[in-house]
């Protein structure tokens, strides 16, 4: 759910784009460095960005009987990392609000910050957690796809009820009152998100070792034999 | 390509300098959401439509296909402002100011949609993006968003082929078909980008690739005339906003 065109009062989109800033900035600090030193990297980020405009644009089938889009951000934060997810989720919710007229421009800090701010880092951060922990390579995609999803609307509700408090019980109110509205639909979606990115994983562990040792998703037997086999058994658990 | 970029690109103001269209659409944008709601973003929507539909020539069936879209998230979002949680009418009750604060949020909304939409609908993004750099973004940045534009549409047509074969096959006719299409879809998608990326950089390397990209971009000069037509426009609907906002109030 991406925040429409001219939801926020000024203040609150001001704020939101400040609040965005430094992490797009770093992200575009480390992705302009990159490109200088490898300059191959700008098509190889270029098709990253196009790989998350359309995962975004996929149809999710959703309890309700209803369709849904997934966020992707939280398979793109396990393949890209953050700070690139930051850069290229602000690439394409600029996209979204100017060519499909989703989301918006006076909203776009406000949506940088849930989806390509706060949803990438908290995937990652529960994806690299559990890895650390051992938990099988599905089991942590799917938790941090999850994680990605669910803290997105979070942070959307926050970013609601802040701008719009209920009139009888303020700002806790109308964080309930989202949060509520949200949890019904959400949580569901953020469970159809998570099976979807173990599906889409469980394909590209098969298809496309080479892709995802190069982007640091798997490590080659001769960097660490104990998680190459692990991702070796995954791939045997897909097939 | 998307149908406002495919419209962007046969629009009669295509050959204005985005500059020109930012003053005027982003400047009703940001009136839409600055001026008090009634009259002003009222003021805002039908200026903003009488552009859409006179002078820049944007069909209206086109409009509407685009505008809907917007219209859906403001409607459903200012539906939660009728409410109220707790106080004396109950755990939820009717808010008592909830229809008022509710149309006020459609008519900001909507009317900040359309000034965005009048930019969107006369500008294509490749006029606008290589036109970044001069406006201090850095060029590896640009290249990066340019190349996922370019990458977008050829990947959405792949995944719109790879869909209707998965459809031929009876891949949606049960939900745990679909599901696996689903994860098809996707992986194919991130297959595919990769696959391209790496086609495009051998295709390139033989071109003498050396880090940059250069397009062409069409030659267009802003225009001082459009942009002081433009800022007069902005300034006396915010000077209408105020002289009507006490009678009408």
């Amino acid at each position: 759910m991406h925040i429409a065109e001219g939801f926020l009062p000024p203040a609150h989109a001001v704020a939101w784009g400040v609040a965005s800033a430094p992490f797009v900035v770093h992200g575009a600090r480390s992705l302009v460095r990159d490109v200088r030193e490898h300059p191959e990297s700008t098509l190889l980020l270029g098709a990253s960005g196009a790989f998350t405009f359309v995962l975004s644009a996929l149809k999710l089938p959703s309890v309700t009987g209803s369709c849904s889009h997934p966020t992707g951000t939280g398979l793109g934060a396990i393949l890209f990392r953050p700070p690139v997810m930051a850069v290229l989720g602000t690439i394409t919710l600029l996209f979204q609000a100017l060519l499909l007229a989703h989301g918006g421009l006076t909203t776009l800090g406000a949506n940088v910050f849930s989806l390509a701010v706060v949803g990438p880092w908290a995937g990652y951060g529960a994806y690299r957690l559990l890895r650390r922990y051992d938990v099988p390579l599905m089991g942590a995609v799917f938790c941090g796809a999850f994680l990605a999803d669910l803290s997105t609307y979070c942070v959307t509700s926050v970013q609601l009820a802040l701008a719009f408090p209920d009139p009888g019980s303020g700002f806790l109110g109308a964080l309930g009152k989202f949060g509520s509205i949200f949890a019904v639909t959400q949580i569901p979606l953020a469970v159809s998100e998570g099976l979807l990115t173990v599906l889409v994983m469980r394909l590209l562990v098969q298809s496309s070792k080479g892709e995802l040792t190069r982007l640091g998703v798997l490590v080659t037997s001769a960097a660490g034999g104990k998680r190459a086999a692990e991702a070796e058994s995954a791939g045997a658990v897909a097939r | 390509m998307l149908p406002i970029d495919a419209a962007a690109h046969s629009s009669r103001w295509r050959r204005r300098h985005p500059v020109d269209k930012a003053v005027l659409g982003l400047g009703l944008t940001v009136l839409a959401i600055s001026l008090p709601p009634w009259p002003g973003a009222a003021l805002v929507l039908v200026t903003a439509l009488a552009l859409l539909l006179g002078p820049a020539g944007v069909p209206a069936g086109r409009l509407w296909r685009a505008y809907r879209v917007p219209l859906g998230f403001c409607v459903t979002g200012a539906l939660t402002l009728l409410v109220r949680v707790g106080g004396p009418g109950g755990f939820v009750s009717p808010a008592p100011d909830g229809p008022l604060r509710a149309g006020e949020l459609l008519l900001r909304t909507s009317a900040a949609s359309l000034g965005v939409l009048l930019f969107a609908f006369t500008t294509p993004m490749s006029d606008l993006l290589p036109r970044l750099v001069r406006a201090g973004v850095p060029a590896p940045l640009v290249d990066v968003a340019l190349v996922t534009y370019r990458m977008s549409f050829l990947l959405l047509d792949s995944v719109r082929r790879v869909h209707r074969a998965q459809a031929a096959r009876l891949g949606h006719t049960t939900r745990a078909a679909t599901w696996r299409s689903l994860g098809g879809l996707g992986a194919t998608a991130f297959v595919r980008s990769f696959d391209r990326a790496a086609r495009l950089q051998t295709g390139l390397a033989g071109r003498g690739y050396d880090g940059a990209l250069r397009v062409l971009v069409p030659e267009a000069r802003v225009s001082a005339r459009f942009t002081a037509a433009s800022v007069t426009l902005l300034a006396a609907l915010a000077a209408l906003t105020f002289v009507l906002e006490r009678p009408l109030s």
